[in-house]
């Protein structure tokens, strides 16, 4: 053993040593670990699932705009509250006029944008005419998401009648109009804000966009001249996880505050000790829905969708799938819609059906079809349950995970290149999509379509009553398959309080939200 | 010697065109219609070939590529499509990351991996050596996200010690900087080193077998001593060369480290602009990334030959 | 020592390919077959190590993934070497020029590392068992080209080539008699070497995503749908885990095991 060795090394493994005792040590005198909530400034770390591609929640399609920005920096003239009701915000009152395609709202003239600027009626409809035509919203060199021009298409004016009070006419009667106004389509910008809308917010509320670190996390800081209640944390931040392991570690490890839905949910476990953490159930807007193409000629017969419909069992999925949280729905509507009913007893889970109704289809021979879900944990694993238990019916089923947006839009929503598809449907009273002929479900069936728009216009109280029986004729016709809704499963530190048990919109409403 | 400078730079340029030819045909064969994804599923044909006319995507390849390239040699790398920004103001910030977190994995792998080596090649025919050399036979096996996930689950999760997720930049923060980069450059570091060991072993058992080692010893160096003094040399030419040949894989091995460990750095760009199709992003890192390695390996090659000239004779 | 090296290897790779050889005769349950009752279950007498969340059977499902081990390995390895041994043999024999821009291009393919190479890969044709094989392959080729040349101008450069060249023996008969028997061993530490680098490269692609579709188990895949467990049941990430380090410690052993057996000197070459 050379004793120089010895000497020239030590000094080396000393300095690392010492380096590494300090990089350890640096956390321990406070004991609780890294943490990110410390006094005297009120912050909030929020774990979160997908990055909003641009600031400007109304430029794209994603969700993820919408769960940072609506109500916390963008408001809206009514707002959809934890029960799924309607409530004022922008607008204090509001009237429906007796042949209801005319709306009259009476804004809150206390509502100001950040920068001081009263929230007046011609905002609002400078607001609104942005998002109906694609056109005004070039001019002010913005992009509105094709979805949300699609929902204002329905409005034939808007005009302000004076500073505070705004007339909409529709051009038919709609049920569900006012209910997407309360979401992104009714985003309220500041129209001086217009142009700069992807990078600088612009909005009305309690929060005001702070910094966009790309890849990362986006921090909301508070609005100081906020009009309402003024807001309980001075810096709201949402981290971003592709990875639900790492948020669950990020949580575990004391990094986060709030995890906003759990993505992992055989973790809860690791959530119990109520010293440390809450745990809170509900239930979300995301019909993760089995897509049958019905253009193909396997699916175009409405045997074979039963057959594949009757050989799932929806709750066994559940259970194996989602750790058993979230519930069986059997149609294309969530518990907090108020026309829902359980319709999971339609096309019951029956082998022996599936296999009798392939049979009469002519499949008794087998059948293969291709199942590419979206490749995110639930639709992925489902999709494995899914390809298993059609086995067990003689269906053969090839999975191929499709990256997601992109390789899924592209493949399954531009193409319609596939059989079967597996993704979650998170907008709000979202059955109107099987109207659309060219959506990627290839659904073209006109009593169905019929049976919706009387539903839509029809008087309020008979609306409920009309869409229990368009959710019906669809369970029924089995236009597609409908898993399970997800569940809100959000974790929290025990401290935090304020958060909505159900997620009946988009948004992440920080505004409820304490911290003791 | 001005001679062959130049033809090494001129070898150099050509590589770097060949790369970027093979980078933009990679890049531009990725499936999927940026303008249909920026306005949405439910947009109208007309409006998606009106943006793609916008963007400038209806053009042929070959212009757009000399058009990509004369911006790279006025140091522009074009304009992200999705978000809008330059593509060298995303890549800045993400490059900062990949390369801390990178060297610190290198410098922590070669401190590691030179005096095992070298324990490791002097006891070779004992217990001590065989530790040594089974321990970094196992560290080459372990899955590099494996290590990580580990030690997320007992440094971080378990013992509260140190972040599992994020990283803090160095002038915000520099002790949460540090934190921050602890386990993943350990976990990017362990395989790095396990290779480096054993290179650095068979280099001193090679100096071992040499004349001028023999003789040192017989005039009564000890061993270390002997080794130290002539087998550092023969062993850094031989580290410098495998770090040169390792560079590209700690790149790519950073970039699952990134996935494992939350770290804004390039290789969490690249993972989402290859599934958002952003091209002109998706060029950019590659492009960046084999330039980086060339050049290095380009250096590699200048420093082998000045650690040991016979070296050129080969090389050239 | 060295014995002991090889021998370790060749158990590990022989326990490996004894894994997949049982899998197509025998496996206790259906290892993709769904058991929504058998979820989660420790390891007991019914299931050797337990089950997965979807109740299938870890060791079933183990020993079948050790036959997509296998096939990565193989196929990518099969790609490195059916492109990069001829072209190697061809450039050896070639003139000085052309081995120069070989080389050079090697050079550069070298900087586009396997995994990279796969996540552009994946994203032009969709992540799949096939875009992993032919990346890893692809990224592997620059590696054979270059030993294979070594290794031929080697046995080229010896006496009894030179006599058959002097005897009138044709270029293509000489290394396809002489030298490629000679660096046959030669390359076989290469092929070991990349079969452990294909082992890691798909479970870190399967890590990503990027690899390997449902419900075909493979260990990568087996350890990235376990990870959510690993602090509810840890003995999910450990058995696969083990069994990538395992098959790749193998490779690499018996890589390093041939590789002293080499006639001294090609090993320079390896």
């Amino acid at each position: 053993m050379g004793r120089s060795k010895r000497t020239r090394r030590l000094p080396l493994i000393a300095a690392v040593a010492v380096v590494a005792a300090m990089v350890l040590s640096a956390c321990t005198p406070g004991g609780a670990g890294p943490t990110t909530s410390s006094a005297p400034a009120r912050t909030l770390t929020i774990g979160a699932t997908a990055e909003p591609p641009t600031m400007d929640p109304m430029a794209v399609p994603a969700a993820a705009g919408s769960q940072v920005m609506l109500y916390n920096v963008y408001e809206t003239l009514v707002k959809t509250d934890a029960e799924g009701d309607l409530q004022p915000l922008l607008a204090q009152r509001w009237e429906v006029s007796s042949d209801r395609r005319t709306y009259t709202f009476v804004l809150n003239r206390a509502a100001r944008f950040a920068d001081g600027t009263p929230v007046t009626a011609q905002a609002v409809v400078d607001n609104i005419m942005r998002i109906k035509d694609p056109k005004v919203a070039a001019k002010s060199g913005t992009v509105v998401a094709a979805k949300l021009v699609q929902q204002m298409a329905i409005v034939s004016s808007a005009q302000a009648v004076d500073e505070g009070t705004l007339r909409v006419t529709l051009s038919r009667p709609s049920n569900g109009w006012l209910y997407d106004m309360s979401s992104t389509a009714g985003m309220v910008a500041n129209p001086a804000g217009f142009r700069d809308l992807a990078s600088a917010s612009a909005g009305s509320g309690p929060f005001a966009l702070d910094r966009w670190a790309r890849g990362t996390s986006v921090a909301l800081k508070r609005n100081q001249a906020y009009w309402g209640t003024p807001a309980r944390f001075d810096e709201v931040t949402f981290r971003y996880y592709t990875d639900p392991t790492a948020m669950t570690a990020a949580m575990m490890s004391g990094q986060l505050d709030i995890i906003s839905n759990l993505q992992a949910p055989d973790a809860i476990g690791q959530f119990e000790d109520p010293a440390r953490f809450k745990v809170i159930e509900g239930t979300t807007n995301g019909e993760v829905v089995l897509g049958l193409n019905n253009a193909t000629p396997a699916l175009k017969n409405i045997k074979v969708r039963q057959a594949i419909a009757s050989a799932i069992d929806k709750k066994a999925l559940l259970d194996t799938v989602w750790n058993g949280k979230g519930r069986v729905i059997g149609s294309m509507a969530v518990p907090t819609d108020p026309y829902f009913e359980d319709l999971s007893g339609v096309n019951a889970y029956n082998p022996t059906r599936a296999k009798q109704l392939l049979k009469e289809a002519g499949y008794a021979g087998g059948l293969t079809l291709r199942l590419k879900p979206a490749a995110l944990p639930y639709a992925t694993r489902a999709a494995q349950f899914v390809a298993s238990q059609l086995r067990e019916v003689g269906v053969t089923v090839t999975i191929e995970e499709l990256q997601f947006p992109n390789r899924w839009s592209d493949v399954v929503y531009g193409k319609a290149d596939y059989d079967m598809s597996i993704v979650a449907h998170v907008e709000a009273r979202d059955l109107g999509t099987y109207t659309n002929p060219n959506y990627y479900w290839r659904y073209n069936n006109a009593t169905f379509t019929k049976l919706y728009l009387e539903a839509d216009q029809a008087a309020p109280d008979q609306y409920v009553p009309d869409m229990k029986r368009v959710a019906r004729y669809l369970a029924d016709d089995a236009a597609g398959v409908w898993l399970f809704v997800l569940p809100n499963l959000v974790v929290t530190k025990p401290n935090i309080t304020g958060i909505s048990q159900n997620a009946p919109t988009l948004s992440f409403d920080v505004t409820t939200i304490a911290a003791g | 010697m001005a001679s062959s400078v130049a033809r090494r730079l001129g070898v150099f340029v050509l590589s770097l065109l060949a790369a970027s030819v093979v980078i933009f045909l990679i890049a531009q064969a990725l499936p999927g219609d940026v303008a249909r994804i920026m306005l949405g599923n439910e947009a109208s044909q007309a409006d998606v070939d009106a943006l793609r006319a916008q963007l400038g995507l209806d053009r042929p390849l070959p212009v757009r590529y000399l058009e990509w390239m004369g911006g790279l040699l006025h140091g522009d790398a074009g304009t992200s499509y999705l978000s809008g920004a330059p593509v060298s103001e995303l890549i800045a910030p993400r490059l900062g990351v990949t390369l801390w977190l990178t060297g610190l994995a290198l410098v922590l792998a070669v401190l590691v991996a030179v005096p095992l080596g070298m324990v490791a090649a002097l006891h070779r025919r004992d217990a001590g050596g065989f530790v040594v050399s089974a321990v970094a036979q196992v560290g080459m096996a372990v899955p590099a996200f494996v290590a990580g996930i580990v030690l997320v689950a007992v440094f971080s999760v378990r013992l509260h010690l140190l972040p599992a997720t994020g990283y803090v930049p160095l002038r915000s923060d520099p002790l949460g900087w540090a934190r921050s980069l602890v386990l993943p450059v350990v976990a990017l570091a362990a395989v790095q080193a396990s290779v480096l060991t054993r290179y650095v072993r068979s280099a001193f058992i090679d100096v071992l077998t040499e004349d001028y080692y023999r003789t040192a010893r017989a005039v009564g160096w000890t061993r270390g001593l002997a080794m130290l003094r002539h087998g550092l040399r023969n062993a850094s030419l031989s580290l410098v060369t495998v770090l040169g040949l390792q560079l590209a894989s700690v790149l790519v091995g950073a970039i699952v480290i990134e996935q494992v460990f939350v770290l804004p750095g390039l290789g969490q760009l690249l993972l989402e602009a290859v599934a958002q199709k952003d091209v002109l992003v998706v060029q950019g890192i590659v492009m960046l990334l084999v330039v980086f390695v060339l050049l290095i390996n380009a250096l590699v090659e200048v420093a082998a030959v000045a650690l040991d000239p016979r070296v050129g004779e080969e090389v050239a | 020592m060295k014995r002991l090296e090889l021998g370790v290897g060749v158990t590990l790779v022989a326990l490996v390919a004894a894994m997949a050889v049982v899998s197509f005769v025998w496996t206790p349950y259906d290892p993709i077959r769904i058991v929504p009752a058998d979820r989660l279950l420790r390891p007991g007498p019914a299931h050797l190590l337990g089950t997965d969340a979807f109740g299938r059977d870890l060791f079933s499902r183990l020993l079948v993934g050790a036959r997509s081990c296998l096939s990565v390995g193989v196929i990518s390895v099969g790609i490195a070497a059916l492109i990069g041994v001829p072209v190697g043999l061809f450039v050896a024999q070639g003139p000085r020029w052309l081995a120069r821009v070989v080389l050079r291009a090697t050079d550069i393919a070298q900087a586009l590392p396997a995994l990279l190479l796969a996540i552009l890969l994946a994203g032009v044709f969709g992540g799949s068992t096939t875009t992993a094989m032919v990346a890893i392959g692809a990224a592997a080729v620059p590696q054979f080209i270059r030993v294979t040349r070594a290794g031929a101008r080697q046995v080229l450069s010896s006496d009894y080539v030179a006599a058959a060249r002097s005897a009138g023996i044709p270029r293509w008969r000489t290394a396809w008699t002489h030298v490629l028997p000679n660096i046959g061993a030669l390359i076989g530490v290469q092929a070991s070497v990349t079969f452990a680098m294909a082992i890691l490269a798909e479970a870190a692609l399967s890590y990503l995503g990027l690899a390997t579709q449902p419900p075909t188990p493979t260990w990568g895949r087996m350890l990235k749908e376990a990870q959510d467990f690993l602090y509810l049941q840890p003995g999910q990430v450990l058995w696969p885990a083990l069994a990538v380090a395992g098959g790749v410690l193998g490779f690499n052993l018996l890589g390093d095991g041939l590789r002293d057996r080499l006639d001294p000197r090609l090993r320079e070459a390896a």
